[in-house]
């Protein structure tokens, strides 16, 4: 975390570790938050024990800030956005928010145009396309 | 931001919990671990501890002196939140006051949004007091915020996260 320049998500100036931890979009924290609320349930006489603030207030959040539900369309948002070369933070970002414009897509994540990286407006608008047509069948 | 991150822990197993049967010692020490885990609550680098998702290994324990207790290390996947500046969160806002609003994202509670970095907004005092801009869009108790973060600290005493975060910038703000 020594970086000698100051940390900004928004160029892409995090944590080494961040860059390579894997990201979870919170559609996908809530479906591994839940499995494990059941299973926690049922497997400990004393599930609360287990069950932190921190997890109930989490559960909470991720629960009303998924965009997708169905673990199928989850898995989709995240093989959609891998064929874009994203970093796994920029990729989260993107499935959290779902922005519906380029111009809202790049305010979101301004990082995509710089790091040299073929992404015109075309790419991204295709991209933002895709997503929208996993939220409409889903 | 959510993240999957690898720790590698520690765990302790009283002498009184060793038992014999090695399924029951298993079950011990992911049970010991999953305490332990929700105990931390956080850390300064790798924010909020939320759950253990898989474990990945236990290894050779080792038998401290004088008590008997058995040091297992345990290599463990799970699941962590951290706020970075300048990531953009949407939250919740739960507190009003005069000089701006608090919003709860994700674990924390402590997200500071003031009236001098959403400074198109008016406070509108009363019951239920609220922030208003001229295009008539309100922030108020229980209203959905996006925001660009712009500093966060770690408070070691109460082992949470606070943030300060803004509304300068494009697509931010209130989201009906």
């Amino acid at each position: 975390m020594s970086g000698e320049e100051e940390e900004n998500a928004a160029e892409l100036k995090i944590p080494d570790e961040f860059l390579k931890a894997k990201c979870l979009m919170n559609c996908e924290v809530a479906l591994i938050l839940e499995h494990k609320y059941e299973q926690l349930q049922q497997m400990s006489e004393d599930p609360m024990n287990q069950i932190s603030q921190v997890f109930e207030k989490s559960l909470q959040y991720v629960k009303r800030f998924s965009r997708y539900k169905n673990p199928d369309a989850v898995r989709q948002v995240r093989e959609i956005l891998s064929r874009y070369q994203l970093a796994e933070f920029e990729l989260s970002v993107l499935g959290n928010l779902c922005p519906e414009t380029v111009e809202e897509a790049l305010a979101m994540v301004p990082s995509i145009k710089t790091r040299g990286r073929a992404h015109d407006d075309d790419a991204i608008e295709k991209m933002l396309n895709d997503l929208s047509l996993i939220k409409k069948f889903e | 931001m959510y993240l999957k991150s690898q720790l590698s822990w520690n765990v302790v197993i009283p002498a009184e919990n060793l038992d014999a049967k090695g399924l029951m010692l298993k079950k011990a020490i992911i049970i010991h671990l999953m305490d332990d885990f929700a105990a931390k609550k956080a850390m300064k680098d790798l924010g909020y501890f939320l759950a253990v998702t898989t474990v990945e290994r236990i290894g050779e324990g080792k038998v401290r002196q004088h008590t008997g207790d058995v040091l297992f290390p345990v290599d463990f996947s799970c699941i962590t939140f951290k706020i970075l500046p300048g990531e953009i969160l949407e939250g919740v806002v739960h507190k009003i006051l005069k000089h701006g609003v608090f919003l709860r994202c994700g674990p924390t509670e402590k997200i500071y949004l003031s009236h001098q970095k959403m400074s198109d907004y008016q406070y509108v005092p009363g019951e239920n007091p609220f922030f208003r801009n001229d295009k008539s869009s309100k922030i108020e108790k229980g209203v959905v915020v996006r925001f660009v973060v712009i500093g966060e600290k770690y408070v070691e005493a109460e082992k949470d996260f606070q943030a300060v975060v803004s509304l300068e910038g494009d697509y931010l703000g209130p989201i009906s």
